[in-house]
């Protein structure tokens, strides 16, 4: 037999597709599948979110306590919070529950309710805060998100889409875990119509309170101000423009007449 | 939000490094094999009958590639919905023909190489850390022969 060298011109072991091509072509197929799991699910917590039993709920606020790991439980400032929150949920008289409060030093000018009954103030919100009657339309505004179980359905989602996460990549994995990292920022916000419904119930309590309503949208509108013409910033974000928080406020109370009277001042270093 | 980016751009370096290592790796390669032509590495198990045979000695090339980030995660997302895996077919290709031009460049003077064998062995087999690198080993081996030289 005759040996005739050849050089290897056909390689029938390697696959001459574009493996970018495939790589987006699988990246792409898999997010659209997990996103309509996603969807799928995420509307079926919507309804069972209001008939998780407060028990429960008390259980699953253990995974956020997190949250308010860094407050300090000594602050005068809490104290006074708590009976204003106190205060407000007598007022509502919506359920048994204990809320509390917990102040978070962080800049982020925002509040937010967590499974449990607890509602977390950053400080750089209370910065902002010039009387006790705009804190009590901020923590009456929290309370609605409690009455509507608005929290449960965020977290809901947010369990779906950990559980599918960990089913998919492994409990432990990196990309699971940068997942359940970004839930805590993204999932734990409301659409602009529970925002806006939680407004409603907090000028409610406000009224039922002090027998007026006056501060609700001074905060609103305040923040409203020092963004100036940033509009682009609020494309995304879930929480309606200020501006249309005050006037949907101010249409309230014109529409139903509710007085409005005098505010009691409130500084962060009162006691 | 960083993570995400750092991942991506772990992603487009493995890619682009990725790839033009590979370019290189087979331009070499299809150059050295040109180069070797003359010496032929068969599976035979013997050649003739070996009474032409002046000298006869083991010849073993071995070859080790690593995976880059691109394709371990492109056969990481191959894992989920099954398939070829296309992205490692390279990879091994390129560690048998490495391997098998190591065994002729070991005896580059000899006039065949029987009984030629490849064997592939995954590096970070059986490691309990996730972490380690797939790499794969290839090895080649065979019987290079050197055949008498008429009139000696």
């Amino acid at each position: 037999m005759k040996y005739t060298p050849r050089p290897i011109t056909e390689n029938v072991n390697v696959s001459k597709t574009s493996p970018l091509r495939e790589f987006f072509t699988l990246l792409l197929g898999i997010l659209a599948f997990l996103v309509g799991v996603y969807v799928l699910l995420g509307l079926t917590v919507d309804l069972v979110a209001p008939r998780i039993s407060p028990r429960l709920e008390d259980r699953l606020a253990g995974l956020f306590t997190s949250f308010y790991a860094a407050e300090d439980p000594a602050s005068p400032q809490r104290a006074r919070l708590q009976a204003l929150l106190d205060d407000l949920s007598a007022a509502a008289g919506q359920d048994e529950r204990q809320y509390q409060v917990h102040v978070v030093p962080d800049p982020l000018v925002n509040a937010v309710a967590l499974p449990g009954g607890h509602i977390v103030l950053f400080s750089g919100l209370l910065d902002q805060v010039a009387s006790e009657n705009e804190l009590a339309m901020i923590l009456g505004h929290e309370l609605g998100h409690f009455g509507n179980r608005d929290h449960l359905k965020g977290l809901g989602r947010g369990l779906v889409l950990v559980f599918l996460s960990a089913a998919a990549l492994g409990v432990d994995s990196k990309a699971s875990r940068m997942l359940q990292s970004l839930l805590v920022t993204t999932e734990m916000r409301f659409s602009r119509k529970q925002e806006l419904l939680a407004d409603a119930w907090g000028l409610e309590l406000l009224v039922r309170k002090y027998g007026h309503a006056g501060g609700a949208s001074d905060f609103f509108r305040r923040v409203h101000e020092q963004e100036g013409g940033k509009r682009f910033s609020y494309l995304f974000a879930t929480h309606p423009y200020p501006e249309k928080r005050v006037r949907s406020i101010e249409m309230f109370i014109s529409e139903r007449e509710i007085p409005v009277g005098e505010t009691v001042p409130f500084s962060r270093q009162s006691p | 939000m960083a993570d995400l980016l750092i991942l991506m751009g772990l992603i487009a370096l493995g890619y682009f490094a990725g790839s033009a290592t590979e370019r290189r790796h087979y331009r070499s390669i299809s150059k050295r094999e040109e180069a070797f032509l003359h010496l032929p590495a068969v599976t035979f198990r013997s050649h003739g009958s070996l009474a032409d045979a002046s000298e006869s000695r083991l010849v073993t090339g071995c070859a080790v590639i690593s995976v880059d980030y691109f394709k371990r995660i492109l056969a990481g997302l191959r894992a989920l919905v099954g398939g070829r895996v296309k992205a490692y077919e390279s990879l091994l290709d390129r560690a048998r023909r490495e391997a098998v031009l190591r065994m002729k460049e070991a005896d580059p003077t000899a006039d065949i190489i029987v009984n030629t064998r490849i064997e592939t062995s995954s590096i970070s087999k059986g490691g309990s850390n996730r972490q380690s690198v797939s790499t794969i080993e290839a090895l080649a081996y065979g019987t290079a022969i050197h055949v008498k030289k008429k009139g000696t």
